[in-house]
């Protein structure tokens, strides 16, 4: 059974039609890259998983429950909501890393957060936070990043504040990992530490889904690739097949402009 | 030299003294009700409920664009006058009224600046924060607050200063400030008159405590350089 | 919880605004209705007698500003002056306490009407701003507006004549102000009577106009205005009448008759003229 499957959905701010008819499924250990211009629609699809944008049609099922339904205003209740975008962790394009926390913080802050709601947090206080300290210190040291444990981010370099914010997502052990274009923010030099990380995940078997412009990487990386451009899936297929061989004009189109520079 | 020791001198600096503890008063109680009113404010001028945003704009407006001098003399006397309640009477009553005005005159402004600093947190921090399953009050508390406070302390100095003076208005309602005093001792005061200087020599009152709290914000903008 | 306390903050504030408006109004309709108050002080009305009022708060607030030798302290901060005196003894002879409360003289009206105070004693000079707005007592001292003037010009300044093209501070809306006008000088109205002095010793005025009780007590030696002498009487040079002291209470207020009552009995008994006595003021109190 597919860990993820998105039926029909539908997103349009005001006359504007972002998403048409987005169908696809995701299996579990299985990597999915988005690839498509900017404007495709590609990161609305995102943050539609996410819930920080609500579809205005269609379903998306985590395990076979349906954790989203258009037509099912119970789905879209807040609290609700709050629980269910635990399914999926996001890796914004900008890292958006909170300033104010060490990188340790950052990966730990929403996870203690969490904790406070346990039954048990009261009497066991103290093992509960050192139990999340050392998970944020080893995910930290798996990024590679032992060392800048109590930097602040602003203390670090774009590769490295990226990876804390991958460690940060990774923290609360989401089912699907969904990473926002990750190294466009990035200088070129720097967009290797981070590809780096996200192939280490893959070789993991962890569930991704990657919007990307790294074409070579997308075709390394991912199992499957979906090709967006105007709202809507143009061409789905196993990455090596789509991005060596594409079926569709549109998309020979696209990799050829990506070949040209 | 002889003048620092005399009489005359004491007897100034001790009303001066009373003075300027009542200016102390009024500038700490009006922080002390106008920050967290302030914030609640902002809230409503942000809200998503537009007849509550409308209504807490207008407010602002008309508090923000009439001189405090006049909200001061309404607040004080219109009551009375309309039958409506009688402020206590006595220096006590003076003081309630006055802290009254100040309190929502500067609770206006600090929301306007404490809207500015939360509007001004990149929207992605919300986001961060909602994506890793934090409560809208989590996220404020945790996240957008701090960076609020560090967004907003230079112009909130800049209000706060403001404020030291600004309480010398006060004695439009014949509270005794720090002023008052000093220009008692022009007309005549415990056997004293005709004497300018006890007026100007307030300034130095003003400097010295003007002064420590530049300083103290200072401190705490430095505090907060711990990020970016 | 802050929509709701956002909502109250701005009710309050709308329901101040239209205060403001009816405010201006219904001291209209006051002011239409003076003349019957002027004098009667309404002794029939003793469903809203005043007297009953202050009488039931057991204190007689007295609006005052610091004014020697009528209202001042003394070093233990008590209030003293003739006025003080004599308003404590009113007080007495209602039968309650008496609170001294400083106001801002350019309100006293407005502290009369919002009850903040229940009277206005402190040296004030009858005029028809005065009557018209408040009940006033039969008066009780005299007065007279005086120039002010550098010590070492006083010579140049004897006469009425000599005034010609002086520019003049005076407080405004003071009977200084109203002198100077009627002499046909520039004036530079300021705040206080005090100020006036600054502007002379500052030299951005020629000369002030201020009262004579006052200029006793602010100028010439052991003050900042040593170098400061009063030469004309303006009231005798232009051949005036004196200004008249009265007391001033809310129109319409029955505690005017009782006042007047209160004053022909201390002048009767030697009381009135005791205090005078006591802060040099005999000169000026009216003893009929």
């Amino acid at each position: 059974m597919a860990i993820l499957e998105v039926h029909n959905i539908e997103k349009h701010f005001g006359a504007t039609r972002v998403l048409e008819d987005i169908s696809f499924s995701l299996e579990k250990g299985q990597a999915l890259a988005i690839i498509g211009s900017s404007g495709s629609g590609k990161t609305t699809l995102l943050r539609c998983l996410n819930f920080l944008e609500t579809p205005n049609h269609g379903s998306i099922s985590v395990n076979g429950n349906v954790i989203f339904d258009a037509n099912d205003p119970i789905t879209q209740r807040e609290s609700e909501v709050r629980k269910k975008r635990l399914h999926f962790g996001l890796v914004f394009q900008s890292f958006n890393l909170f300033p104010q926390y060490t990188a340790l913080k950052n990966v730990t802050l929403a996870k203690e957060l969490l904790s406070q709601e346990l039954p048990e947090y009261k009497q066991n206080k103290k093992a509960i936070l050192e139990e999340i300290q050392a998970e944020g210190r080893e995910l930290l040291k798996k990024m590679g990043l032992s060392d800048r444990a109590d930097h602040y981010p602003s203390q670090l370099s774009g590769g490295q504040q990226q990876r804390v914010a991958i460690a940060r997502a990774l923290a609360l052990k989401p089912d699907i990992l969904c990473f926002d274009e990750p190294t466009s923010a990035l200088d070129p030099e720097l967009t290797g530490e981070v590809l780096k990380v996200i192939r280490g995940l893959a070789e993991q078997k962890t569930t991704m889904i990657i919007v990307t412009h790294e074409m070579a990487f997308a075709r390394d990386v991912a199992d499957e690739v979906i090709f967006m451009d105007g709202g809507v899936i143009v061409e789905k297929g196993p990455a090596r097949q789509v991005i060596e061989h594409p079926q569709e004009e549109r998309t020979r189109q696209f990799l050829s402009r990506y070949a040209e520079n | 030299m002889e003048f620092f020791t005399s009489d005359t001198f004491r007897t100034v600096l001790t009303a001066l003294n009373t003075g300027f503890l009542k200016t102390l008063q009024l500038f700490f109680i009006t922080l002390l009700g106008a920050l967290p009113l302030g914030l609640i404010i902002s809230f409503g001028s942000m809200s998503r409920f537009t007849p509550l945003r409308w209504l807490t704009r207008t407010v602002v407006w008309v508090i923000r664009g009439t001189p405090l001098v006049l909200q001061i003399i309404a607040l004080f006397y219109v009551p009375g006058m309309q039958k409506w309640f009688n402020w206590p009477s006595g220096e006590s009553g003076r003081m309630l009224a006055v802290c009254v005005a100040f309190v929502i005159n500067y609770a206006c402004y600090f929301s306007e600046i404490y809207r500015g600093g939360i509007q001004g947190v990149p929207k992605g921090q919300q986001e961060a924060g909602l994506v890793l399953g934090m409560t809208k009050l989590q996220i404020f508390r945790h996240i957008t607050l701090l960076q609020m406070i560090k967004r907003i302390v230079p112009p909130m100095s800049n209000e706060i200063i403001t404020l030291v003076k600004d309480t010398s208005l006060a004695r439009v309602i014949a509270l005794q400030e720090v002023i008052w005093m000093g220009e008692s001792f022009m007309k005549g005061n415990s056997g004293i008159a005709g004497l300018t200087w006890p007026l100007f020599f307030t300034a130095v009152y003003y400097l010295v405590f003007s002064g420590i709290v530049t300083m103290l914000l200072g401190k705490l903008e430095r505090k907060l350089s711990f990020f970016q | 919880m802050k929509k709701f306390l956002s909502l109250a903050l701005a009710l309050t504030m709308c329901a101040s605004l239209a205060a403001c408006s009816n405010g201006a109004s219904s001291s209209g309709n006051t002011s239409g209705s003076e003349s019957t108050s002027g004098s009667g002080a309404g002794s029939s009305s003793q469903a809203e007698s005043d007297m009953q009022y202050v009488k039931d708060k057991g204190t007689l607030v007295v609006g005052i500003t610091n004014f020697e030798p009528m209202d001042y302290q003394d070093a233990d901060g008590n209030w003293i002056g003739f006025d003080a005196d004599m308003a404590k003894a009113f007080a007495e002879s209602l039968g309650v306490k008496v609170e001294f409360q400083e106001i801002n003289w350019d309100y006293k009206v407005m502290e009369l009407n919002a009850k903040n105070i229940d009277c206005v004693w402190n040296g004030m000079t009858i005029n028809d701003e005065v009557k018209a707005a408040m009940s006033v007592s039969d008066p009780y001292c005299l007065n007279a507006q005086v120039l002010v003037v550098p010590a070492d010009k006083a010579d140049q300044f004897q006469s009425v004549e000599d005034l010609e093209g002086l520019t003049v501070a005076v407080e405004s809306g003071s009977a200084g102000e109203d002198a100077a006008e009627a002499l046909g000088l520039t004036t530079v109205p300021v705040q206080k009577q005090s100020d006036t002095l600054m502007e002379v010793s500052a030299g951005t005025s020629d000369a002030a106009v201020i009262d004579l009780l006052m200029a006793g007590a602010m100028i010439g030696e052991g003050t900042s205005y040593a170098d400061l002498t009063y030469t004309l009487n303006l009231n005798e040079a232009q051949g005036l009448e004196s200004e008249e002291y009265g007391v001033g209470f809310r129109q319409g207020s029955d505690l005017t008759e009782a006042y007047n009552e209160f004053w022909a009995s201390a002048v009767a008994d030697g009381s009135a003229l005791e205090t005078a006595n006591t802060y040099g003021v005999q000169e000026s109190v009216i003893l009929e």
